[in-house]
């Protein structure tokens, strides 16, 4: 394997398994009157969407608020929307207008990662595959990113968890 | 600020597990040297190499006390951290968990539905 090709960066990915025929869990990626319902990491978080054009070249605008009141703006760029099978999205940090925030404090972390959600249905359940890539990174954000996918696959483990529950404190 | 061969980032910097774990023994409390290297119990060039790339992004300080120098965690540097550990880690982790809380939901609503 060629390390200079930046196409070789290996993917983050996450894999689920739904008890929901895949037509359902597709709907729930594509449809803001079920994404609403469920994009937030946790109970007590509300979701709102403020555009939502969810085709390929379309975006959506929308924002998280946590039960602090601490808002998350999100903008998610739709490159591919195949039903029921898969879709390919960018999501960028943004403020309320859309506009996308960089990141001043991790100045080698990808400027873009895209998300391919994959669904295949088996015996009435759902298998998806999130699987996250850099796109066209330099040398410095790849191995950046290698080092995030190498943490999450071998877990940040136990010591990590106490970590980010110091880092809830703050 | 002194421009190194490599380009640290925070999460560069924690990508390294023995900086995570410097970073727990350091949490909340300030050491030095010594008192770190019983603790974690690695040699001392090994410990002051790798709080060196803490310190050289900002996670870790340093001041003095008398004759020796104590360190302690930057909070405010392991924030970009928190919000990397958000976004990656627990974001689309925990935005499955409610996806599927929420197809289970719709779905049980519909059998009682019908």
């Amino acid at each position: 394997m060629n390390k200079h090709n930046r196409s070789t960066v290996e993917p983050i990915v996450l894999t689920r398994e739904f008890n929901a025929p895949r037509q359902l869990v597709f709907e729930a990626w594509t449809q803001v009157e079920h994404l609403k319902n469920w994009q937030f990491p946790q109970q007590g978080f509300s979701c709102h969407y403020v555009s939502a054009d969810i085709r390929p070249g379309g975006s959506t605008l929308h924002k998280m608020t946590a039960p602090n009141g601490h808002e998350m703006w999100l903008l998610t760029k739709y490159e591919e929307v195949n039903p029921p099978a898969s879709l390919v999205f960018r999501q960028y940090d943004s403020n309320e207008a859309g506009e996308i925030l960089p990141n001043p404090h991790m100045p080698n972390w990808p400027k873009e990662l895209r998300a391919t959600v994959r669904l295949e249905e088996q015996d009435g359940k759902t298998h998806l595959e999130f699987v996250w890539q850099p796109v066209d990174p330099t040398e410095e954000q790849a191995k950046a990113f290698e080092a995030a996918r190498a943490q999450l696959g071998g877990g940040w483990g136990g010591s990590f968890e106490q970590l980010a529950a110091y880092l809830e404190t703050l | 600020m002194a421009r190194a061969p490599t380009t640290f980032d925070p999460f560069n910097a924690i990508a390294e597990p023995k900086r995570r774990a410097l970073i727990e023994v350091l949490a909340g409390r300030e050491m030095t040297v010594n008192q770190i290297v019983q603790r974690v119990g690695w040699n001392q060039p090994t410990v002051s190499k790798h709080l060196g790339v803490l310190k050289q992004v900002g996670i870790v300080s340093e001041r003095k006390e008398g004759r020796h120098r104590v360190y302690n965690v930057n909070a405010a540097q392991l924030k970009p951290i928190k919000e990397w550990v958000v976004q990656f880690e627990q974001f689309w982790n925990h935005s499955l968990d409610q996806l599927e809380d929420y197809l289970n939901e719709l779905q049980s609503k519909g059998v009682q539905d019908e």
